[in-house]
């Protein structure tokens, strides 16, 4: 019964933590602009990040350490350091969004500008990182994000034609009032925030602060299976609710205050209330979560003692590196950035980046020095996986060409 | 990759070179403030039948009519290249003065805390968005 509730934790944990403050502005975007023609990317980009997670927990679990720690040793200094730069550099970008949507959430309910609040969220974030538990605060923030669960009663609650939406979202095509380049780069923004790095990081190294072990793989492949996919429902109930609201009214999402808007007029006050709840979980856990992986990704890299599980006093650099990384998020927000398009930026500039962070994920699952002959790919996995590896290479040369022609998405 | 980013700014202020450029960024400013303007009617309306509390409306008017202002002030700052641009300039900027005037009265109204009036308070925006609306429609894509 105890591991019943454990993995049902985990799951719903799992369906809470997986909208961030990308997903939210990605996907209430291209609901209001696209309606439900990219419906399918969430889909494909969750598939993506299942079998791609479930590779890198279970290396964790496996090796008892997580995959960047693994890459520099497998695939060599130069390669772990190009992609500790790349991660570290869209890390600081995402973490910068996450901590201005908490302040963005916050001054929805205080009237207060956001600039004010960043360095409250950024000190706040810094001492659960210091203080709270591994374990508290991915249940405490998981759960919590459960609340964004309202965008599906809002979709239920507007009553819209089951027949047609579903239409429209299985049989995509390119709105007349756009391009196809504009389509293509809403698709990599909604692709890249399904599969941001950071996320793998961050559950590759969670798997051993929680001391996985190989009684632990088939958790991992719950968790992955039925969290992630539902995780993913909800960027769908949020991209139908700006279709079916905003859409019509020729509205288009540039605020966090226009995300929660279907909610609110389509639940009332109690479904505001929710939803920024929600919002303020997803964006707060986001923001412990990236931080987290910059400390990770900068102290595996570099050999020193890591991870939460350890007293500050012996992982000193580690918890040094996440204090910078907060405070350089915080005042590069200060400088008053859009923190939607900051957003934006920080999910099209990480589908550039996928291939340098899953391909070594790939390489490392299927060698049995690490994770055991037992346990290495089997040849469905792989092909899967190498398909993936194929269109995260195909998004990632297309990015920066999209990003220019498309003025950012204009 | 910093210069890739810094080329993405999407009301760049040089010069329309041509009308059509000019068109372009008229129909790019004139969306916007479609936005903007149909933004706020929905939350004067979300917030007049009780679904919305002060603090994010005010936010979220605050933050329209921001994002109105800033499209008009790049709008009106663009050379227009020839004089059939002037009739557009001067036919877009009277539409979008027009929204702002009417979104600074809601924002006005709603920091007053008169949170129930702000349905009727917000009415003009209807012909508004109208206007914005045959305006986008008069240029082709």
């Amino acid at each position: 019964m105890k591991k019943v509730l454990g993995v049902a934790l985990g799951v719903l944990t799992a369906i809470g933590g997986f909208v961030d403050m990308g997903d939210l502005v990605a996907n209430a975007a291209t609901g209001a602009r696209f309606d439900m023609n990219l419906a399918w990317v969430v889909v494909v980009g969750v598939i993506g990040i299942v079998v791609y997670a479930e590779m890198s927990g279970r290396v964790a679990a496996l090796c008892g350490r997580p995959v960047f720690d693994l890459v520099r040793e497998r695939l060599g200094p130069r390669f772990g350091l190009a992609n500790l730069l790349a991660s570290f550099f869209i890390n600081m970008l995402t973490l910068t969004a996450e901590i201005a949507g908490v302040a963005l959430s916050l001054s929805l309910v205080s009237s207060v500008n956001y600039l004010f609040l960043i360095p409250f969220v950024a000190l706040l974030v810094w001492l659960v990182c210091w203080r709270m538990s591994f374990v508290m605060m991915e249940r405490v923030f998981g759960l919590l994000g459960l609340c964004l669960i309202v965008f599906a009663v809002a979709v239920w609650k507007i009553g819209p034609d089951w027949n047609q939406l579903l239409s429209g979202s299985t049989h995509p095509h390119v709105p007349h009032s756009e391009t196809l380049f504009t389509y293509a780069y809403f698709g990599i923004a909604l692709f890249g925030a399904a599969m941001t790095p950071y996320e793998v990081f961050f559950f590759s190294s969670g798997a051993v602060e929680d001391g996985w072990t190989s009684k632990d793989l088939g958790e991992n492949k719950i968790n992955v299976l039925v969290g992630f996919p539902l995780g993913g429902a909800l960027s769908l109930a949020i991209m139908a609710s700006t279709h079916l609201l905003l859409a019509p009214r020729h509205i288009s999402v540039d605020q966090l205050s226009q995300v929660a808007l279907p909610v609110a007029s389509a639940v009332g006050r109690l479904g505001l209330a929710v939803v920024i709840i929600g919002i303020f979980a997803a964006t707060f856990g986001a923001a412990l979560e990236t931080s987290l992986s910059a400390g990770y990704v900068v102290a595996q890299y570099l050999g020193w003692p890591w991870g939460k599980r350890d007293a500050p006093r012996t992982a000193t650099r580690f918890h040094v590196v996440i204090m910078i990384a907060i405070f350089g998020a915080a005042v590069f927000g200060l400088s008053g950035i859009d923190p939607v398009k900051v957003t934006e930026y920080s999910i099209v500039l990480s589908a550039a980046a996928l291939p340098l962070t899953y391909f070594p994920i790939l390489v490392i699952a299927n060698d049995a020095r690490y994770v055991g002959p037992d346990h290495t790919n089997g040849r469905f996995l792989n092909a899967v996986a190498s398909v993936y590896l194929i269109i995260l290479l195909l998004v990632a040369i297309a990015t920066i060409p999209l990003m220019i022609i498309t003025k950012g998405g204009a | 990759m910093v210069l890739s980013v810094a080329a993405c700014s999407e009301h760049s202020v040089g010069p329309a070179r041509t009308y059509d450029d000019f068109e372009r960024k008229s129909r790019t400013s004139a969306a916007v403030a479609l936005s903007s303007v149909e933004t706020v009617r929905l939350l004067a309306e979300t917030s007049s039948d009780g679904d919305a509390w002060g603090a994010y409306t005010n936010i979220g008017l605050s933050e329209q009519e921001d994002t109105l202002a800033e499209a008009t002030g790049d709008f009106a700052s663009i050379q227009p290249p020839d004089h059939r641009s002037d009739d557009l300039r001067a036919q877009l900027l009277e539409l979008l003065d027009s929204a702002g005037d009417h979104i600074a009265t809601v924002r006005i109204a709603a920091r007053r805390g008169d949170l129930g009036s702000l349905e009727q308070v917000a009415a003009p925006l209807a012909d508004d968005s109208v206007a914005l609306q045959h305006f986008l429609d008069s240029i082709k894509r």
